[in-house]
């Protein structure tokens, strides 16, 4: 069986990685808002679906990706004026509420368009790399590379650049924010743009990995919850690292005692995490005034 | 006894037994129309508009005497529990006496308990492969068991004299998870090793963890139980990571719905075991087959589906027992379902093993359909006549 660990890490770092992809723009948007966007999910679904339809119709797949990406950045911030915004003062019940309610409306358009059959968008890069210790596929090797760019991606934009910084002030203080006269809709824009961008991203990737239908995003999205929890919410690194550890944990929950209980040791861990550090691994604990 | 309410009465009772002296005879689809499973159901529910269409364009039946013709009642079921019972009460509300559905191993047994306590229901099962959803007295199948389905892998393991085998089945499907220690045990009988026995859920996209287990103990066969796009799922990354025995499914997999998840070239020799389908027939010269083929392609512009004859064979066998019973009332067309002989209904497609007395349904309102195995070459599956002629 220990002969098989290093092949089952990879398996572990490959999963991790597409847990971690998706939750890149989930932390984002939750840190920066605090808007439990689960309409995210859906953002996925359709990165994927778009792209899908594009490849269909004879479109190279980075093409095609890179649409989708555009389309769904202006559906992301769309669904940001008609479902978050007009309750942006309202209980954080009614924006849950809201939230849920898109990515219902979202699904429910797409079961019409695109039917209820799982289809997988043919994949870009076919293959494997086979090496003395583990086997991976090139597009799972994909998948990891473009998880470690997008976090750098996002870092870069926070870190580097003035909208980054406006982003991280909301981030850390809204209403300080606001009296320095950071425009709240310019940071509502770029937050959503980049969530959304980050979840087509994923869903164009991994459709081209798993199969695609319209409730895709259900399962993703709650471990991608789960991920921000471990890693610690709003924190990149947090999600990146907690993706990864959620995958691994799986992967070799289900490899070494048995494929039934992997679901069960993944939430296992969460309550572990939230009962030993509840901030995660690399939130800050923070005193409500 | 007011006027009025003596009169309400009468329009009552009057509307009540319309249905029963009418012309029309409203036969209810139940099949999920919409939702993940109706690439299943939809070419089912056409096939019995087919049917019924071409039963009424030859005259329709001929009920003691008088002449009928069949109107249909859909209902979409979605393949979900819940809305398969409403669909069910929404036909019972109609009047609607005679069901043909549904499809999915959910559904079929929450209907189970209601139309068991009916006597005002005759049904005609079609799809769902669950155990324990007929009863030989109002509710029949003229679909395979998952315990059929088992006897084509048996038949198949007979034939190959394979040695080992590791079994991943989806353990949300009743049927499959109920059938797996007979399975186990017959595939034992014939000297199989049976290296695993691993779950899976509708919807798992890696399977990596399991199969890596699975490519290290090098089975002679990986067998999949569930349904077609994890099959595909499992195929491709069982490949990828390096198992190379022989793949097993035991599931109806349309190819359009297979080659939307992994290529032609992947699923080159994969072994599938149910009965014969649709497509199966087809490839056997069948010309019944053939001819509703052709009638479906003109009507919905795409082939059938890979359960629509059983859908045709099931508006077939009703009118059948109908016309046998000389009658509407559900108790003579029960009986005379249960008295049905294959030779009785010469429209039949599909493959039916008659039983001692000609019978097509068995105690229990089963049929019997002969064991298949099919092999995917090409672009689809095809009769694998080496393994079961």
């Amino acid at each position: 069986m220990i002969d098989l660990f290093v092949q089952q890490l990879v398996n572990g770092l490959a999963l991790g990685s597409t847990y971690a992809l998706v939750a890149l723009g989930l932390t984002l948007i939750f840190g920066v808002l605090l808007i439990p966007n689960f309409a995210h999910g859906e953002f996925y679904m359709l990165g994927a679906f778009l792209t899908y339809a594009m490849v269909l119709a004879g479109m190279n797949f980075w093409l095609a990706m890179a649409l989708a990406v555009g389309a769904v950045i202006l559906l992301g911030c769309l669904v940001d004026r008609l479902a978050f915004k007009p309750v942006e003062q309202a209980p954080p019940l009614s924006m849950m509420i809201s939230a849920l309610a898109a990515s219902i409306i979202l699904q429910q358009s797409a079961m019409l368009i695109w039917g209820g059959e799982a289809r997988t968008i043919p994949a870009p890069v076919t293959g494997v790399l086979r090496t003395p210790f583990f086997i991976v596929t090139w597009m799972q090797l994909i998948v990891m590379a473009s998880l470690l760019l997008a976090a750098a991606g996002v870092w870069l934009v926070l870190n580097r650049l003035r909208l980054g910084l406006a982003i991280r002030a909301v981030a850390q203080n809204r209403d300080a924010a606001l009296l320095m006269g950071i425009s709240m809709f310019q940071v509502r824009l770029a937050t959503f743009a980049i969530g959304a961008a980050l979840g087509a991203i994923a869903g164009a990737l991994l459709g081209a990995t798993f199969p695609i239908y319209p409730t895709m995003g259900v399962n993703p999205v709650l471990k991608a919850f789960v991920v921000l929890v471990l890693g610690g919410i709003g924190s990149l690194p947090g999600a990146v690292f907690g993706g990864l550890f959620l995958g691994v944990v799986e992967v070799m929950v289900a490899g070494y005692i048995s494929s039934e209980l992997s679901d069960i040791g993944a939430f296992a861990i969460l309550v572990a995490v939230l009962l030993l550090r509840p901030q995660g691994f690399f939130g800050q604990a923070q005193v409500e005034r | 006894m007011k006027p009025f309410s003596g009169i309400g009465a009468a329009c009552a009772l009057a509307m009540l037994a319309t249905p029963l002296w009418a012309d029309e005879i409203v036969v209810g689809d139940l099949h999920p129309i919409t939702g993940p499973a109706n690439f299943y159901g939809l070419p089912e529910s056409r096939a019995i508009q087919l049917a019924v269409e071409e039963i009424n364009a030859a005259g329709g039946l001929s009920v003691g005497g008088e002449s009928h013709t069949f109107r249909i009642q859909t209902e979409d079921t979605q393949a979900n529990p819940t809305v398969g019972v409403s669909a069910l009460k929404k036909l019972v509300s109609s009047d609607v006496r005679f069901v043909i559905g549904p499809l999915s191993s959910g559904v079929g047994p929450a209907l189970f308990p209601i139309i068991d306590r009916s006597d005002a229901i005759t049904q005609i099962i079609d799809g769902t492969i669950a155990e324990g959803v007929t009863n030989g007295r109002n509710i029949f199948r003229n679909q395979a068991t998952v315990s059929q389905y088992d006897v084509s892998v048996v038949a198949l393991f007979k034939a190959k004299g394979y040695g080992s085998v590791t079994m991943m089945t989806d353990r949300f499907h009743a049927g499959f998870v109920g059938t797996q220690p007979a399975l186990a045990a017959s595939l034992k009988e014939l000297g199989a090793e049976i290296a695993g026995e691993e779950g899976y859920k509708l919807g798992d996209t890696d399977f990596s963890a399991t199969l890596t287990r699975v490519a290290s103990r090098n089975p002679d066969v990986l067998l999949i139980r569930g349904y077609p796009a994890e099959g595909a799922l499992i195929t491709k990354q069982a490949r990828q990571l390096g198992f190379e025995g022989q793949v097993v499914w035991e599931m109806v997999s349309p190819p359009s719905t297979v080659l939307k998840n992994i290529s032609a070239a992947e699923m080159e020799g994969v072994y599938n075991c149910i009965p014969a389908t649709t497509e199966d027939y087809i490839a056997l010269g069948n010309e019944k087959a053939i001819a509703l083929e052709e009638a479906y392609r003109a009507r919905f512009n795409e082939p059938a589906g890979e359960l629509s004859v059983l859908s045709y064979d099931a508006v077939h066998i009703l009118k059948a027992a109908i016309e046998k019973a000389g009658s509407l009332e559900n108790a003579a067309v029960n009986a005379a379902l249960a008295d049905l002989t294959v030779e009785e209904v010469p429209q039949l497609i599909s493959d039916y093993v008659p039983g001692e007395g000609g019978q097509l349904f068995d105690d229990k309102g089963q049929v019997t359909l002969r064991s298949a195995v099919s092999v995917w070459q090409g672009e689809g599956w095809h009769p694998a006549t080496d393994v079961i002629r």
